[in-house]
Parts: structure tokens; C-alpha cells; sequence
């Protein structure tokens, strides 16, 4: 009773539009997927002058000198490089070799430069993507984001930048972190803005559709139709001619109950994460996003895995004919598993 | 059911998700449409710079919820906090009984209210409630026990909790 009372005070309870929008505003304008993470001064202004009078000088020589790693470095975290401190731990494994080259812990962030070197072929390109992949083991709880920010074509080496923040504004302590990656992917290519050739006045109220357990989803109207974990999908059906997107299928397209749904499939994906998004565009340009969407399985383990995913989208079926069919997607065209795994002692800044 | 798997990439999705989920831990703390305005914004806007990667949609609701309550008390321990007396807030809740159990709520201790939301709201475990907030399980479900006892005698009983 106390449950279902204040479950239902609480239902009142929301953030206002304006409040959401700005937000999502916010999100928009940072580009979240690329954005290079800020650099934060804490210290002193005449601290700063005095070590941007430093580096000033120090950069011409240091420019000549010093590898690769360390000019990215500059280039990366120019007011921040010379405090991180080098590491140069390496792990070897399936003819790739990870290095964590050097480390800045400061306050209640560790910034950690790590690279991985392909000795043997060419698994390592410009798009080699660590982001689900790699764990961090150390003492405190926090979160962690990972960034490539350089590739070097002669040497097959991909640079990624890790920054771990402890939760709580709290220093960070303990002696030692572990850092590992058991997988990566890469040959990625996106697909933005595509025009999927499809012709909407066709679509009609699709017959065929199915319960489902949806895995997963978002946009405002998900809790609505998503009721228990459990939703009405469109059942998949042949993949369609012509999709342009390599490793994605469409597989299905039609209204049920006065909302259209487009669904993709994309087979034994865990290895490859291919997914995307769909959207409308009027004549003008005009886009209408997606209402809601979910996901959904034909099974958990692979092989024989399907991920589908759908789009929902609350626009009348007579209005479709004005639309045309665009979506941004991602692909990915190889997957290499290993065991990397580097251990480095922990070490605060002064 | 919750969701297993949202996209890492669909920052606006992830935003929208989990809107209400921040906003209503936030609201259930402070008690205040300000507060709970000034702490969502916070949240997401660290949300929105960070950009944490997540093993699972699990660690990505912890940690929502964690930085939630984290921001929730750097706001009460704040000086500018500390030094202002705040303005009565009409809460439009639709019924009277609706304000009577804000009302008896806003008696509990902030951490008490917290564990009360997570374990009846969000529905989760004490264990699960004493990981994300790092607490001992033996004082999660101690401050769920006196949390009840509390609202057991502010309420009269009335609430079978």
C-alpha cells in the first residue's frame, strides 16, 4: 500500500520541458560522441602564467625531441603534459602490444595515456574503438571515459586518452591501478545522413507483428509503450534490397496502431556493436525524430544471435508520402580478442 | 522491466531515459522543485562532459544515481545553502493524501528518504542500495528499518510499509 502510494505521488513528479530541452540542448552542442574532455585549472592564475611563460619556452625543444607519444601529448593537454608521469608498462598478446606510456593523477582524476600497437598486420587503424572494451580495476569508485586521439599510419600505433574521476570530488587514493582490454573493434565506418531509398507513401498497416521482451530503449514515450519489459514488434521479415548499410538489414517497415515502426536487424553483433538511428526529413529539410525506440533479441548467446532494433514514430500515415527515410549508422568490420593487461603503481601529482 | 543496453553514443537518449529517474531521486531528497532543478542539471551536464563509459546499463543507473545523491549533498553543504532561508513551494501534488505523505516524507532525515526511494521506487535490493551508495548493507537496512519505524509513527500506522 505504502509502495503503490508513493509510487504514485511520485509519478507527478518531472522534470519541465523547458528544463529537458535545455539539457538535451546542452548535449546537442557539445557533440558528445567526439568532444575532446576540457581541461580544468585549479591552480593559481599567477601559477598558470607562470607555467604557461614555461612551457612557452620549453616547446621548441621538447618539439624537436621528444617521440611521438609526447607530442601528441602536448597536442592533446598542452598546459597539462609535462605533469603526467611515464609509465611505459606494456602487455603483448595475439601480435598486439598495449602500453600504458604515462599517467597524471591529480585530485580526484587520473588521466592515462595508453596505446595499442599492432606488431604483426594491420588490426589497428584510425577508427580502433576501446569504448566498451577495457576495464579499469583500482580501489576508489568513479567513472571512466575513453578517447582516441591519435593513430599513426607507419607504426600501426592507436593513442587513446583514459579519464577516471572518482565519485565524490574525493582525492583519489590507493597505490596502483589496473588497466585491461580483452577486445576491440575496428575498420568502422558511419554512415551519416544516408537517404534510404524507400518509397513511404507505400508503407501500409503492417498484419504481422509479435510481442517482445525489449532489451532496451529510449526517447519520451518508451515508458509508455513499453509495458513489463514488453512490447508489439513488427515481425521481422526478409531483408530488404538495397539497404546501404553493410552489416545492418532492414527487415521491416509498417503502422501498428497508428505508429510507424522500422525495424533493422544486424546478426551476431556482440562482436561488432553495428547499430544507428532513423529519422524524416520533409522537403524542406525538416526533420521529425523518432517517438521511441527498443531493441529486442531472437536469442542471447551466439552464434545465430539477431539484434533488432526499432524505431517508432508518431506521424499520421496519410502525412508519410511527404517524408523521405534518413538515418545516421555505424559499422564495424573487425573484432580482434586478446589479453592485455597492465598494472602501474598510483602516484598524486604534487 | 528496465533497459539493458542503450546506445553509448545516444547521448540525447540516454538524457531523456533517465530524466525522470534523476529528477524524482533528486525531488525525494531535497524535497524542492528548485533543488531538484539545480541537481538535475548538474547531473546531466556531468553526464554531458564526462561522457563515463558503462560496462552495462546497470553501472550507468549506479552511476546515475550516485552523482545524483553526490550532487544532492554538495548543494545542502554548500555556504550559499547553508545562508539562505527558503521560500515555501506549492508542490501540486493531485490529492490531499498525495501532500499529507510529501509532508510526513519531509520529516525523514535526507539519507533516510533516499533509502525509502531506491528501495520502493526504483525498487531495488538493500544490497544493491548499499553498493551504489557505498554503504554497509547491515546500515542500509537499518536506515530502511528505522525510515519505516518513523514513518510508521508520523503516519499512525496508517501505511502498511
Amino acid at each position: 500500500m505504502f509502495k503503490e502510494r508513493y509510487c504514485r505521488m511520485n509519478a507527478q513528479i518531472h522534470p519541465s520541458d523547458q528544463l529537458l530541452q535545455n539539457i538535451l540542448n546542452s548535449a546537442r552542442d557539445s557533440d558528445c560522441t567526439k568532444r575532446i574532455k576540457p581541461l580544468r585549472f585549479k591552480r593559481p592564475a599567477a601559477a598558470l602564467i607562470a607555467l604557461c611563460i614555461c612551457l612557452t619556452m620549453a616547446m621548441p625543444v621538447l618539439a624537436a625531441n621528444v617521440e611521438p607519444i609526447y607530442q601528441l601529448m602536448y597536442q592533446v593537454s598542452p598546459s597539462v603534459a609535462q605533469f603526467f608521469m611515464p609509465v611505459q608498462k606494456s602487455s603483448e598478446s595475439n601480435g598486439i602490444k598495449m602500453e600504458v606510456v604515462s599517467a597524471y593523477i591529480h585530485d580526484d582524476t587520473a588521466e592515462i595515456y595508453v596505446t595499442m600497437q599492432d606488431l604483426t598486420g594491420n588490426r589497428i587503424d584510425s577508427t580502433t574503438d576501446l569504448n566498451d572494451s577495457y576495464s579499469i580495476n583500482r580501489s576508489f569508485g568513479g567513472s571512466a571515459s575513453c578517447q582516441r586521439v591519435g593513430y599513426d599510419k607507419k607504426t600501426n600505433t592507436a593513442t587513446f586518452l583514459i579519464s577516471i574521476t572518482e565519485w565524490g570530488n574525493q582525492k583519489i587514493t590507493g597505490d596502483k591501478i589496473t588497466f585491461s582490454v580483452k577486445q576491440f573493434i575496428s575498420d568502422k565506418k558511419s554512415y551519416a545522413d544516408i537517404k534510404i531509398p524507400i518509397d513511404l507513401s507505400l508503407v501500409d498497416t503492417d498484419k504481422s507483428t509479435k510481442s517482445v521482451d525489449s532489451t532496451g530503449g529510449s526517447g519520451k514515450n518508451y515508458e509508455k509503450y513499453i509495458v513489463d519489459g514488453k512490447t508489439t514488434a513488427l515481425t521481422p521479415s526478409q531483408a530488404m534490397d538495397g539497404f546501404p548499410v553493410d552489416g545492418i538489414e532492414l527487415t521491416g517497415i509498417g503502422y501498428i496502431d497508428g505508429k510507424l515502426h522500422i525495424q533493422t536487424a544486424a546478426y551476431d553483433n556482440l562482436d561488432k556493436d553495428n547499430h544507428g538511428y532513423f529519422y524524416l526529413k520533409d522537403a524542406d529539410g525538416n526533420r521529425v525524430d523518432l517517438d521511441y525506440d527498443f531493441h529486442f533479441l531472437n536469442q542471447f548467446q551466439q552464434p545465430g544471435r539477431i539484434d533488432y532494433y526499432e524505431c517508432v514514430f508518431d506521424i499520421p500515415q496519410e502525412q508519410l508520402g511527404k517524408y523521405a527515410l534518413y538515418g545516421n549508422f555505424v559499422t564495424s568490420g573487425m573484432h580482434t580478442e586478446g589479453n592485455w593487461r597492465v598494472t602501474f603503481p598510483l602516484e598524486q601529482a604534487e | 522491466m528496465k533497459p539493458q543496453s542503450l546506445r553509448t553514443d545516444d547521448c540525447a537518449g540516454v538524457i531523456k531515459f533517465y530524466s525522470n529517474m534523476v529528477y524524482r531521486l533528486a525531488f525525494a531528497r531535497t524535497g524542492t522543485k528548485y533543488d531538484a532543478d539545480e541537481i538535475f542539471q548538474e547531473v546531466f551536464l556531468r553526464y554531458i562532459r564526462k561522457q563515463p563509459v558503462f560496462e552495462n546499463e546497470g553501472h550507468r543507473k549506479a552511476w546515475f544515481i550516485k552523482v545524483t545523491v553526490n550532487c544532492s549533498k554538495k548543494l545542502w553543504g554548500s555556504a550559499w545553502k547553508r545562508k539562505i532561508v527558503p521560500l515555501e513551494e506549492t508542490v501540486l501534488f493531485e490529492t490531499k493524501e498525495d501532500i499529507d505523505l510529501y509532508n510526513e516524507l519531509q520529516q525523514l532525515p535526507a539519507k533516510y528518504r533516499e533509502v525509502i526511494h531506491l528501495f520502493y521506487y526504483e525498487d531495488m535490493s538493500t544490497e544493491e542500495i548499499a553498493e551504489v551508495l557505498e554503504r554497509k548493507n547491515s546500515t542500509v537496512r537499518t536506515q530502511l528499518t528505522r525510515a519505516r519505524a518513523l514513518l510508521k509513527n508520523i503516519l499512525k500506522e496508517d501505511y502498511d510499509v
